[in-house]
């Protein structure tokens, strides 16, 4: 399956999929206009490549400085699919990147720790640069 | 608001009603003819210093369209005026200027002017009305009537958003009324980020307490207007003083209301990755987070349930926040008999409360560029925590503003306070 890239915006972040690498990254700011239409294809993409593995160790690097209401459904959505890949067989391991004092990305990502349990929670704190 | 109706006051060249056309940059200049000879056209051009491109007509038709610089250039070399001098002008001329319907409209034509090239907007272009020539048209008068084309655009949909602001404001006359009533020391902040907003609240008074709620509904600007709307009238239709005194079976019976009503009971992937989904309409998948307050005043004590909405309390000491269930209400992966609960918090005289929307804990800014976050929310509450809270409003929202910075605004932001 080819690789999956959109560029970031100043309203929606930067997707890099590499799909044959078993990798998939997520950067930026998510606050797009319509986030269904934005996520629309995003979600059928990684669906189609979650439907082809079964025994894989998949890595997925987030490092989003900021999500409004409407993106935050969607990527609960986006989680659920990666648990979801996990009961069929896969290693997931998600990497939850935020800055060492952002306590409310921080907060989010233990959230989704005890929501989605079966994904390995990495939560990685980004020193001041 | 003001001076953006100032910035897009329509202007006066597009007719109310018409869709502009290539007729109306027309502009009529002097033409010249093949049998004219090039020495002819340089006097020409020499005569009218404002003359950029000069069509060249046969039969009234146009042949060609003369360029002043390349025909001035040309002309001017070595030898040229005496060799092509008495010659035709068509020696010089453009053969394939862009040529256009009188009819064409502005939209189609700028586009066809940004495929003809450099050329098109810079020397002008030919109008023909059923091929006969009737004038010419100019890059810049193109241009112009474009941006004045977008402004009008603007203008409209500005008025009626500011319209749209009324209604949206209007509906909040009587919870201002309530609240101005039963508080004597409160704020209300309230500020759309795009003059309308999913943000809003409602307050209701009775004889022995208040019942009040902060809801960031889905979506902002005026998508997430029309939801505060249907929110806050459902509300109105469903609370009665008893009701109010359980903010957590109002959740419940809001979600419930708001499932039902926008169809909300189930959905599938299908359904927000955009492939068609069997029988269905297109769903929405919206709802709002949002705080639940009942205030009893006799005991000084509030009953609060919240979704995904914390309360802020600021004590003696110190700050207390209470956490709300993490489910959104009305949204289609929240259960129909999904459960809020209520916790009773005894406030003693003196103690501030605070309600805030995540507009002002998710704004970015400060200097590493995050979420400003609740614990930073909560010392700005504690600096100003002695001043009377209009005095208090204007502090926090100083601090949150410097926070900012730079910064866009990421939301909109509600903050309500009030002191027991």
């Amino acid at each position: 399956m080819e690789d999956f890239y959109i560029p970031a915006s100043a309203m929606s972040p930067e997707i890099d999929f590499r799909f044959s690498n078993n990798v998939l990254n997520i950067r930026g700011e998510s606050y797009p206009e319509n986030a269904a239409a934005f996520y629309g294809q995003i979600l059928s993409q990684l669906a189609l490549y979650l439907a082809s593995a079964g025994s894989k160790k998949i890595e997925v690097n987030v490092a989003l400085r900021y999500f409004n209401s409407s993106s935050t459904k969607i990527l609960l959505r986006l989680f659920e699919m990666l648990n979801d890949a996990v009961s069929a067989g896969n290693d997931v391991t998600l990497n939850w990147y935020h800055d060492e004092e952002d306590d409310t990305i921080l907060e989010f990502g233990e959230d989704l720790h005890s929501d989605y349990e079966l994904l390995h929670f990495n939560p990685i704190a980004i020193p001041e640069a | 608001m003001l001076t953006q109706k100032r910035v897009f006051a329509p202007p006066s060249r597009i007719r109310p009603g018409v869709i502009p056309t290539a007729q109306d940059i027309l502009i009529e200049t002097p033409v010249a003819s093949p049998l004219q000879t090039n020495l002819e056209i340089q006097q020409l051009f020499s005569e009218n210093p404002q003359l950029v491109g000069l069509p060249v007509i046969e039969d009234d038709s146009a042949i060609g369209l003369i360029n002043r610089n390349i025909f001035m250039d040309s002309i001017s070399r070595p030898f040229h005026k005496e060799i092509f001098g008495k010659k035709s002008c068509i020696a010089f001329m453009d053969k394939t200027p862009l040529i256009v319907d009188r009819r064409t409209s502005i939209q189609e034509l700028s586009f066809m002017v940004v495929n003809a090239g450099k050329k098109a907007l810079s020397d002008g272009f030919i109008i023909v009305d059923e091929g006969r020539y009737v004038g010419m048209g100019m890059g810049h008068e193109l241009v112009r009537m474009v941006s004045d084309m977008q402004a009008q655009k603007n203008h409209i949909v500005m008025e009626s958003i500011a319209y749209a602001s009324v209604i949206q404001k209007s509906y909040l006359r009587s919870s201002r009324e309530d609240m101005n009533a039963v508080l004597k020391d409160h704020f209300m902040h309230w500020e759309p980020r795009d003059i309308v907003g999913g943000d809003y609240y409602y307050f209701s008074k009775y004889e022995d307490g208040f019942f009040a709620a902060i809801m960031d509904c889905s979506g902002h600007g005026v998508p997430g207007a029309f939801m505060t709307l249907i929110m806050a009238s459902t509300l109105d239709h469903l609370l009665t003083r008893e009701k109010g005194k359980d903010p957590a079976e109002m959740l419940s019976l809001m979600n419930r209301t708001v499932k039902v009503s926008l169809g909300q009971v189930s959905q599938k992937v299908e359904a927000i990755t955009g492939e068609p989904v069997e029988e269905e309409e297109a769903r929405s998948d919206d709802g709002m987070d949002a705080a639940f307050l009942w205030f009893d005043m006799a005991k000084g004590k509030m009953t609060y349930a919240g979704a995904r909405m914390p309360v802020f309390v600021s004590g003696e000491e110190d700050i207390v926040i209470h956490e709300g269930k993490k489910k959104g209400v009305g949204y289609a992966d929240t259960a129909m008999d999904y459960e809020w609960e209520n916790r009773e918090i005894q406030l003693q005289s003196g103690d501030c409360v605070y309600v805030t929307t995540d507009g002002i804990i998710d704004q970015i800014g400060g200097k590493r560029n995050i979420a400003l976050g609740k614990r930073q929310f909560s010392e700005i509450i504690r600096a100003s925590r002695q001043l009377p809270m209009t005095a208090q409003r204007e502090s926090i929202m100083e601090a949150f503003c410097q926070y900012q910075g730079n910064h866009s605004r990421r939301d909109d932001i509600t903050i309500f306070g009030f002191r027991v």
